[in-house]
């Protein structure tokens, strides 16, 4: 039984706008083990990027914590300050961001970056060693190590988010977090990227949260997948039971869009409407609106997230008992 | 880039023959001559004045002049000066350039670094009263009318504080026994600046290499030691009680020039940087957990700096101006007093050759920054 290393208890976090109250995220709660992998899946908008920053407290001015905890290793960092932060950022927990292609300084040169990061928190080295340490995390990735002396500019869609990986690595963090890593390039590309990603994870033995608004790309590189809708985390199970006894109806009707090749035909039940403006959540089930199985209740009480046997999770008042 | 370079320098020949045609057209056009300024002599007669103009070559045709101006300014020969008759105007200059040029340069200098400083921080902390006083202040220093304010400025701090000398370049009284010509003193002043920046940037080329800590020990070692060594050189010469003097005397101008100048680089310093702060590569630079500082020097504000850098070509044009007007009210023996005086009188070889000092000036700080911004932006590929 490994250890768990993040255990996130009842986010909460709002952005403050001139209109009102965003509410991205809305009572998340989930762990993470040591070396394990963590999807998180839902449509544009639902706050999976919310949640990643709020991991490293990486807030924009407007957003606030309202509560909760985000416990790393026995540390709660929502207390933290952006100074008693900064050890932990990188050093333990590092991101590959959604803009990856523009996560990198256009005045630098890409393998002085990542010493910097080195330097930063491995204080240690010296020049010559943190090179060293360079073109092994560029070997690691698939780059050519003499590109390190290359400005971001000289390299391609393809290459920038290799470095960037390279950079996310080079502090052998604890766990690493890839905000859609892949959304830029193109399919082919996006393939072996994740394949390397969760190759190398598994060489190193970190931990991984990988977000995508795609459970297809999710559910290859994933060992349990927690579902978002409108700020909430509405279903957690391990990768397996997500996709073959799926509970909440949203991820019912995500897994049906999910075209199957071998299986047998179903009727493709497209998701009526859009999700809903932050601004104004729907009361009750967020998801109430646009579900099929909704009734009274659903419109006037927030169902629990509670465990349906077996640490799977969701929140629903009509669990749905489907075998995909 | 060093193709680049000499395609640039053709250009900058061009523009600059086009620059002489055209000034040497608007001085052909103004009514009268040098000779007329003798009108109301009554000593001097009409055939003495016509002598006067022809000994001056003023009768011959505008074209035939003028080729015959191009033809000696290509042998390096800018004629004689009218009214420091016989003075050549190429030594006029020689002797007055350095002087612009050290106000114009240091003034620079110290407004983009303290517009650059003040705007960073505004930026960087969004918000505070310190913002509204600093913003409301740059502009109005910015938009106030030149002669007004140099004027408020000497009133303040030479007259009413005695700070400063009330213009002028030097203190006479304590000259008179002077060893050498205060030109010599300030000839050697400007070689000083000039190695003194070479070599503190080669310095600092140098050891950019070091790790973080090490570094700032060394920028500041190497800072102190280089002004350790020009004092001593200074001191041992026994010329340094006639540098400082002069030195006392550039102050005031440099600050007023400053305090006119540096809104520029602060509001566009403020407006860049907030853009940059949005950038992806700022986020990445906080998650990579990097000491603020760090984050907003070495990140934000690197970057922040390639469109303040780009305009500081468009704000010659300001400061040469501003430059010419400061000359004027502080009394300050520079290219700006002699253009004014010049054009008062139609000194017409030495307008002209203010003028040509002007453009080539202008023309070379704009080939430098052109320069500069290659270096500061690896994006930039010339050639
Ligand atoms: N700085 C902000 N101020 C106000 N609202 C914000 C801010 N950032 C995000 N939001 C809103 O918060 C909600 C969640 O955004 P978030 O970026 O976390 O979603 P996401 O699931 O990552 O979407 P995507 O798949 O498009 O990246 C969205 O409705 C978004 O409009
Ligand atoms: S709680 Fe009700 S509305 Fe919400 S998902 Fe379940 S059935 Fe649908
Ligand atoms: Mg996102």
């Amino acid at each position: 039984m490994s250890e768990t290393i993040l255990r996130v208890e009842n986010l909460t976090m709002h952005y403050t706008t001139r209109a009102g109250i965003v509410s991205a995220v809305d009572d998340v709660s989930f762990t993470l083990d040591e070396g394990e992998s963590l999807g998180l899946v839902g449509e544009s908008g639902c706050g999976k990027t919310s949640v990643a920053n709020s991991l490293l407290k990486l807030l924009a001015d407007n957003a606030v914590i309202k509560g909760g905890q985000i416990r790393f290793k026995g540390t709660d960092f929502v207390p933290l300050s952006e100074e008693e932060m900064r050890p932990y950022r990188w050093r333990n927990i590092s991101m590959v961001f959604q803009a990856a292609m523009n996560s990198l300084n256009p005045v630098y040169r890409v393998g002085d970056q990542i010493i910097e990061a080195l330097e930063t928190h491995l204080g240690l080295y010296s020049h010559a060693q943190a090179r060293q340490r360079v073109t092994e995390l560029f070997t690691m990735v698939g780059l050519d190590p003499a590109l390190m002396d290359q400005y971001p500019h000289e390299y391609s869609g393809g290459m920038r988010q290799r470095a960037v990986i390279a950079m996310a690595l080079s502090c052998n963090p604890d766990l690493v977090i890839a905000d859609e890593p892949t959304t830029a390039l193109d399919v082919i590309v996006q393939d072996a990227l994740l394949r390397q990603l969760k190759t190398l994870q598994e060489m190193i033995g970190m931990s991984m949260i990988y977000i995508s608004h795609d459970i297809a790309v999710i559910a290859e590189v994933s060992d349990r997948i927690g579902v978002m809708y409108a700020g909430k985390l509405v279903e957690l199970a391990s990768a397996d039971e997500i996709f073959h006894h799926p509970v909440h109806p949203y991820t019912v009707a995500l897994m049906s869009a999910f075209p199957s090749v071998t299986g047998p035909k179903r009727e493709l039940q497209t998701l009526a409407g859009e999700p809903p403006n932050l601004l104004y959540p729907p009361s009750g089930c967020r998801f109430h609106p646009r579900c099929p199985f909704a009734t009274e209740i659903c419109r006037q009480q927030e169902p629990e997230f509670k465990d349906h046997g077996g640490g799977h999770y969701a929140a629903c008042w009509h669990p749905q008992e489907v075998t995909v | 880039m060093a193709r680049y370079i000499a395609q640039r320098l053709l250009q900058i020949i061009l523009t600059f023959f086009l620059f002489l045609a055209l000034s040497y057209m608007l001085l052909e056009a103004m009514p009268g001559d040098f000779s007329q300024l003798f009108l109301q002599d009554p000593k001097l007669t009409l055939a003495q004045r016509e002598a006067i103009a022809a000994s001056l070559g003023l009768n011959r045709p505008p074209h035939e002049r003028f080729f015959r101006y191009i033809g000696s300014f290509l042998r390096g020969d800018l004629g004689v000066s009218f009214q420091y008759y016989p003075r050549p105007v190429v030594d006029v200059i020689l002797e007055r350039a350095p002087r612009t040029l050290m106000l114009f340069i240091s003034s620079t200098v110290v407004s983009f670094y303290v517009g650059f400083f003040v705007g960073k921080l505004l930026a960087w902390r969004r918000g505070r009263v310190l913002e509204y006083i600093t913003t409301v202040g740059g502009v109005t220093l910015y938009t106030v009318f030149t002669p007004w304010f140099g004027l408020l400025m000497i009133w303040l701090f030479a007259f009413t504080l005695d700070w400063f000398p009330i213009g002028k370049f030097i203190t006479p009284r304590l000259w008179r026994d002077a060893p050498v010509e205060a030109n010599v003193v300030f000839n050697r002043m400007l070689l000083t600046a000039l190695v003194v920046s070479i070599v503190l940037l080669t310095w600092f080329i140098l050891t950019r290499r070091i790790d973080t800590r090490r570094r700032r020990v060394v920028h500041w070692g190497g800072m102190g030691l280089g002004l350790a060594v020009v004092v001593g050189i200074w001191g041992a010469s026994g010329l340094g009680p006639y540098a400082l003097n002069i030195l006392h005397h550039l102050m005031l101008p440099v600050l007023t020039l400053t305090l006119i100048s540096f809104a520029g680089t602060m509001l566009l310093t403020r407006n860049s940087m907030l853009e940059t702060l949005r950038e992806d590569y700022i986020t990445t630079a906080r998650a990579k957990g990097l000491p603020e500082k760090v984050i907003r020097d070495k990140h934000a504000a690197r970057n922040a700096m390639l469109p303040v850098v780009t305009s500081l070509v468009f704000s010659l044009a300001f400061a040469l101006s501003g430059g010419v007007i400061t000359e004027g009210v502080f009394s300050w023996p520079g290219m700006g007093e002699v253009l004014l005086t010049s054009a008062v009188v139609q000194d017409i070889p030495m307008m002209m050759g203010a003028l040509i000092f002007t453009a080539i000036f202008a023309l070379l700080a704009h080939l430098v920054v052109d320069i500069l911004y290659a270096f500061l932006d690896p994006r930039i590929r010339y050639g």
